[in-house]
């Protein structure tokens, strides 16, 4: 089937108004939020009905052409980037609420529905969608469920594997399956549970059943300026260790400080090294106990300066702050190269450290803005993509960041995935044998690797290699030894 | 004499003294009135991986064995003409790594759920999954069960704790994913895989956790009810609350006067302050909705309470003529769904003993009658309306009939081709999950 006629048939299926192939629109589509990579789709169709991707897929495995999902393509490890290039199915129009089910603490989406306006559409029933990545009022629900994204009240509330009662998937067969409905502890494999995270690689939602978390009664929301990082995350661990569990935990460094302070007018004084940002909830009872609590850790590791955000106004803003510091970045670069990874949380005050000697060694600024409660770092590596080597350099900074966290106990991603951008630090991370056992599992929904080719799995020899010799039961060293890795 | 080679394999991989083929030793861990070949306990991982190497070239069917606490759930075993081998995991419970300032914990699958409680504790920290009989349950079984307990409406169950892990395929081969960090997208959440998969494509070695502080102040209000309806207003008056208890647990069949029929067992815990807030708002909740009587359990009361709620849906004693079942449904059809499940259970002249996750959708059922054709009955109705329906144990001479997990659920041919993925040959508990 050549490309003329692939169009043909799918402009049959999903109609005029829901193809995109001209050459110039196709642009938009050739990557996610993470620049490094980029790659050309054949064509993308955005389609309003299960029907309609159901037909897309069995086409696409008719003409042996990927399909790679899309989201509203917020993504950082190059996930929805169309890599082997293929369709790109984007849900932008499968983007309803259908239902919400308050009494059974449930509600059922289609995955192109904005994150935020999902919690908007619940907070006249008194309730909230609660993972809330930065990217909320741009990324969509089936964006979250397929990186199983976090957010900063995950650390209270979990990641959204929590928060996925069940989903309607298409399979790379073409077949339409419902995972679960919020019945709790059904018979069988968590079906619900390993697509969730699998990064669009096996199985493509069209509609999901998420949980509903009460708003709480009370929140209470403090930031605490410090001298410099180290007082900050040394807080963090404090607190989590004395068994407070506040709601959020995030930090914001010195260079980050300065970029918001442009932006939002907060006034927060730039001799500060460092701002945490907590957030308590709960019943009204005992809160202000909590904070105060929470304020005297904050105290004894050196806090300038613990200011309260009263109204909810004040509280707004300091979120925004928080939310869209990365935005702020434009400020003092051009570019800026993301590393998430994730450390144990007391090894957070030395991983920083490291941080900053990378900065030096690199000779590139970089700024943090992270997750302090999960362990999760955001180092922000500043540089010029114009710049070839700051382009090199960058990349070269980020490994290093990966081969620190890991020496510490960590992993390489905490909340963006792997996608194409880390799919080669996979080895770091784990061995042959484990990514083995993935693709095994990978194996049993998608053989013909039709989903998001070219994803998660090490570049080179595909998932579906790794599965064959997994079946022959060859020792991976053998393998490794014979240049088959 | 396949049984033989593989008696010789087992010796020299975990030494003679953790192997036996004695029928006297052996018929303790029999299985669906099955006895083993072989019972083996191997010391580490490497052991257990050479253990199921040796099994799986001798294609000897295998069955983990954590406490044995849970060996009457699933399906049948099914035969086969190759020997049956016993795994014990109960040599395995080192903690391999605790560092309680990151609240993480890595620990071998063997450990009871009741010493790792102790461990906890010692640190003031705790893992908030509270299962019937933990000095016995293992770490293991409790996992490949995906066994939840009543505060899983606070805290979770080990879907939301349990952050890496580490096993043994049929081939022997050893694969770990996830880490100890409690936030983690590196890789396929194979974690979600393993939990509940009922040993059938791989035996758990290790899991690592995250953990939570011990709460500092908990109080448990008990409301006791004349009727269901009664007890399942309240649950709804806190469920439309800002109120956030870690159990709201619903009880009937415990007490012999009908004044008091049922009760509903809610369980706050955090900060003092937050605490007592719950203890004045549901004792009030509860009198709004009729409650003969209200009582607020605390300190050792309220611990043994609980640990007897916990041991209600307990299945390794039966007594006879008794049956236990696990029904789920969406949580706000529990009041209904269990006010029929009571009026079948009359009508059928059976005796029926209720412990309900009454906000969660998840009810255990004890049931006692005479003989196993009215049980059956009685499955039947109830698995015509509630197709989640799992028979976690039937009297020993009750037919295959009344085993297994309920209706078939969506998806069944994708989780067969996962197993035949992980185990081709099926020699992980054949028949009793996933077939
Ligand atoms: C400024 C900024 C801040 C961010 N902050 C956070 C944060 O705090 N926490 C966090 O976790 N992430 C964060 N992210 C990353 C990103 O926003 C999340 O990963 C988000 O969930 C992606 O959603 P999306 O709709 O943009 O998905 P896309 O980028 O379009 O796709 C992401 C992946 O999901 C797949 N996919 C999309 N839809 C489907 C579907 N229906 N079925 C199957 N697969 C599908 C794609 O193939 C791809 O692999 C941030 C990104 C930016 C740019």
């Amino acid at each position: 089937m050549n490309r003329t006629q692939l169009i043909e048939e799918l402009r049959r299926i999903v109609g005029p108004r829901g193809l995109v192939h001209r050459q110039e629109d196709l642009l938009t589509y050739d990557a996610d939020g993470c620049v490094m990579d980029t790659g050309e789709p054949h064509v993308v169709v955005v389609p309003e009905t299960t029907a309609q991707v159901a037909a897309v897929v069995k086409l696409a495995a008719r003409a042996g052409v990927p399909i790679v999902p899309r989201g509203a393509g917020t993504g950082l490890s190059g996930g929805a980037t169309p890599i082997q290039g293929g369709i790109v199915v984007s849900t932008a129009r499968m983007d309803k609420v259908l239902e919400v089910d308050v009494r059974n603490g449930r509600a059922r989406v289609q995955p192109g529905v904005i994150n935020f306006e999902l919690s908007q559409q619940l907070k006249p029933y008194g309730y909230q969608f609660a993972p809330d990545p930065s990217s909320q009022k741009a990324c969509t629900v089936g964006g979250n469920i397929a990186n199983n994204s976090g957010g900063p009240h995950c650390l209270k509330y979990g990641i959204t594997a929590s928060h996925v009662l069940g989903l309607e998937v298409v399979l790379p067969s073409g077949e339409v399956i419902w995972t679960g409905d919020g019945t709790p502890q059904t018979a069988g494999y968590d079906l619900t549970g390993v697509l969730t995270g699998s990064e669009g690689t096996i199985g493509l939602v069209t509609e999901a059943w998420v949980k509903l978390t009460r708003l709480p009664e009370a929140v209470r929301v403090v930031l605490a300026l410090f001298p410099d990082i180290a007082g900050s995350s040394a807080t963090v661990s404090q607190v989590i260790a004395s068994g407070l569990l506040p709601a959020a935990l995030e930090i914001m460094d010195r260079l980050a400080i300065k970029a918001v302070n442009d932006m939002y007018k907060l006034g927060l004084p730039e001799a500060a090294g460092a701002a945490l940002l907590i957030e308590v909830d709960g019943v009204e009872d005992g809160l202000d106990e909590l904070l105060h609590e929470i304020t005297a850790i904050c105290q004894r590791n050196g806090a300038l300066e613990v200011r309260p955000a009263r109204t909810l106004d004040e509280q707004t803003r300091v979120w925004a702050a928080r939310k869209n510091a990365f935005g702020a970045m434009g400020r003092l670069a051009p570019t800026y190269y993301l590393v998430d990874t994730v450390v144990p949380r007391t090894k957070l005050p030395y991983t920083l450290e490291q941080v900053g000697v990378i900065a030096k060694d690199y000779n590139l600024p970089i700024a943090n803005v992270f997750h302090a409660g999960d362990g999760n770092l955001h180092p922000l590596i500043l540089f010029d993509r114009r710049n070839q080597s700051q382009n090199q350099r960058a990349l070269e900074a980020a490994t290093q960041v990966m081969h620190v966290s890991i020496e510490q106990g960590g992993v390489i991603s905490g909340e963006h995935g792997i996608g194409v951008e880390k799919q080669d630090y996979m080895t770091l991370l784990f061995s042959t044998d484990d990514l083995a056992a993935m693709a095994g599992l990978h194996q049993s929904f998608d053989p013909l690797d039709l989903f998001n080719p070219g994803k998660v799995f090490p570049k080179g020899k595909g998932c579906g290699e790794l599965a064959a010799l997994r079946r022959a039961g060859v020792e991976w060293g053998a393998l490794k030894a014979a240049g088959m890795m | 004499m396949e049984t033989n080679q593989l008696l010789r394999h087992l010796n020299e991989s975990v030494g003679a003294e953790h192997v036996t083929d004695e029928p006297t030793a052996c018929a303790p861990f029999s299985v669906g009135g099955v006895a083993p070949a072989l019972v083996v306990a191997p010391d580490s991982i490497a052991e257990l991986a050479q253990v199921l190497a040796a099994a799986h070239a001798a294609q000897a069917l295998v069955v983990p064995w954590g406490g044995g606490t849970k060996q009457r759930m699933g399906g049948r075993l099914a035969q086969a003409a190759t020997p049956l081998l016993v795994v014990r995991t109960q040599r395995l419970s080192r903690i391999v790594e605790y560092e309680p300032a990151d609240l993480t914990i890595s620990v071998e699958a063997g450990i009871s759920m009741a010493g790792l409680a102790a461990t906890l504790a010692e640190h003031n920290q705790m893992l908030p999954v509270d299962v019937a009989l933990p000095a016995h349950a293992t770490l293991g079984g409790v996992l490949a069960t995906a066994a939840d307990g009543p505060r899983r409406l606070g805290y979770g169950t080990m879907r939301d704790l349990l952050i890496g892990i580490q096993v043994v395929e049929a081939t022997g081969r050893v694969s770990k994913a996830g880490g100890m960090v409690v936030k983690n997208v590196s890789g396929f959440d194979m974690m979600k895989l393993y939990l509940g998969s009922f040993g059938s494509l791989a035996i758990i070695a290790s899991a690592n956790f995250k953990l939570i502080p011990r709460p500092r102040a908990a109080a448990t209000v008990l409301c006791s009810f004349p009727t269901l309806e009664a007890a399942f207003g309240l649950a709804d008056a806190i469920q439309q609350s800002q109120l956030n208890p870690v159990a709201v647990e619903f009880l009937s069949g415990l007490n012999e006067t009908a004044a008091d029929a049922c009760q509903l067992a809610v369980l706050a815990e955090g900060l003092p302050a937050a605490v007592e807030r719950h203890v004045r708002d549901v004792s009030q909740m509860a009198e709004k909705v009729g409650a003969v009587e209200v009582q607020t359990l605390r300190f050792d009361d309220h611990a043994a309470f609980w640990q007897r709620i916990n041991d209600l849906p307990q299945v390794a004693e039966l007594a006879p003529g008794e049956m236990v079942l696990r029904l789920t449904c969406l949580p706000a059809e529990m009041g209904s769904t269990l006010a029929n499940a009571a009026s079948l259970a009359s009508r059928g002249g059976l005796k029926l003993l209720t412990d309900a996750r009454a906000l969660s959708g998840v009810a255990y059922l004890r049931l006692a009658g005479s003989g196993w054709q009215p049980l059956q009955d009685y499955y039947n109705a109830l698995v015509a309306r509630w197709p989640n329906l799992a028979v976690l144990a039937a009297p020993a001479d009750a037919p295959a009939s009344l085993a297994g997990w309920g209706r078939d659920p969506a998806g069944l041919a994708l989780m067969q081709q996962i197993k035949r993925e992980f185990d081709p040959q099926g020699r992980l508990n054949p028949g009793r999950f996933v077939v």
